[in-house]
């Protein structure tokens, strides 16, 4: 493979792209890749085509909701439940969609490419923009996110496949294991991410509140309550200090 | 014939439609929004706090086999990835593969124990 062109002028779009496509393999697509093994496994054993779990990983591309889709389905829960206990689950994507979009400022234009954009939005592309967009020029960064989205999304697609066809073939320990990189891998990217106080805080009372809020609200709306309260505290911290990464 | 494409509807209508909403909601949302417009400083932090009430969810109340670790040992994995994260200069990478294996390592142990 040839190296791009170093020096004074602009990257192309096409190295732009495999920058983004190096830089996800380099780590974050394999994460997200185990924790994807983890859903076709457990899709695996709910009796649906192996060609579903894929879909499930190209089309809702939010690894709790298709854990909540599959585990619903596996013990007979009834559809429009599954329906509103996915949509619960995913009402994260919302802020992390709404702070994603403004990081191309206006080259993401027209609302086809812009669902576009947002479809790709999942934790670890979220966390993985915010970081490493902000710095780069604003016309190498959708090549570059489009990129590292894809190879995301692509590698999910196969090692979904490979947990529906595997399952059950894990020893248990390695099994925890995948299950535990999501946390893990979630930690550590907010942590690498975190620009300010305000960040370590919504950090904190994100993980401290979660137990607590499920007590008080249940098991469904848990999360919102979490992200209101725990995220506010954040910005009034923010606030209070007067300054702010922005 | 029909019947097969049965389970690829359900993924679409009872998986995809209700995740999917909330991006395109968010970007209706977004007209008007620069980089640096306050009330997302806001959203990022609700954001922020709700992916580290992911996080507490996952390891406070797991399911499948990571019910198989201990709580105590599941807080330690995750403790010492980070320590392990911030002792690598901020490395991601170390820090995983330090608290996965404290994880998998207890999950050994603990398998061993199990009847």
């Amino acid at each position: 493979m040839a190296r791009p062109p170093m020096g004074p002028e602009e990257p192309s779009t096409r190295a732009l792209v495999l920058r983004g496509v190096r830089d996800a393999l380099a780590l974050p697509a394999w994460v997200v890749g185990l924790s994807m093994f983890a859903v076709g496994s457990l899709a695996g054993e709910t009796g649906f085509p192996a060609g579903a779990a894929v879909l499930s990983t190209l089309m809702i591309w939010a690894g709790p909701a298709q854990v909540i889709f599959f585990g619903g389905i596996a013990v007979g829960t009834a559809l429009p439940a599954i329906a509103l206990a996915v949509a619960l689950s995913s009402i994260r994507l919302l802020p992390m969609t709404l702070s994603t979009l403004p990081l191309f400022g206006g080259r993401a234009k027209g609302t086809g490419l812009q669902v576009l954009v947002a479809h790709y939005v999942t934790v670890t592309v979220w966390v993985e923009a915010l970081r490493l967009l902000p710095p780069m020029p604003m016309e190498e960064r959708l090549p570059y996110y489009l990129g590292f989205a894809n190879a995301c999304l692509l590698l999910c697609a196969v090692t979904t496949f490979f947990g529906y066809a595997l399952v059950g073939a894990l020893p248990l320990p390695l099994a925890a294991g995948l299950l535990f990189l999501t946390p893990t891998f979630f930690t550590l990217s907010l942590a690498a991410g975190a620009r300010g106080a305000s960040d370590w805080v919504a950090v904190g009372a994100g993980f401290v509140l979660a137990p607590v809020s499920t007590a008080l609200v249940g098991k469904d709306f848990d999360l919102l309550l979490v992200g209101l309260v725990g995220g506010t505290a954040a910005y009034l911290v923010q606030k209070k200090l007067g300054r702010g990464p922005a | 014939m029909t019947e097969a494409l049965w389970p690829y509807l359900l993924v679409v209508v009872f998986g995809f439609l209700p995740s999917e909403v909330w991006r395109v909601v968010a970007v209706f949302l977004s007209r008007g929004f620069d980089e640096k417009a306050e009330i997302l400083v806001w959203v990022r932090a609700v954001a922020t706090a709700l992916v580290a009430g992911v996080v507490a969810k996952i390891v406070f109340s797991p399911t499948g086999p990571l019910v198989a670790v201990p709580l105590v040992w599941r807080l330690a994995a995750l403790a010492l990835g980070v320590a392990a994260f911030f002792a690598a200069r901020r490395s991601v990478m170390t820090g995983v593969v330090v608290g996965e294996a404290a994880l998998i390592g207890a999950a050994w142990l603990a398998a061993g124990r199990m009847p």
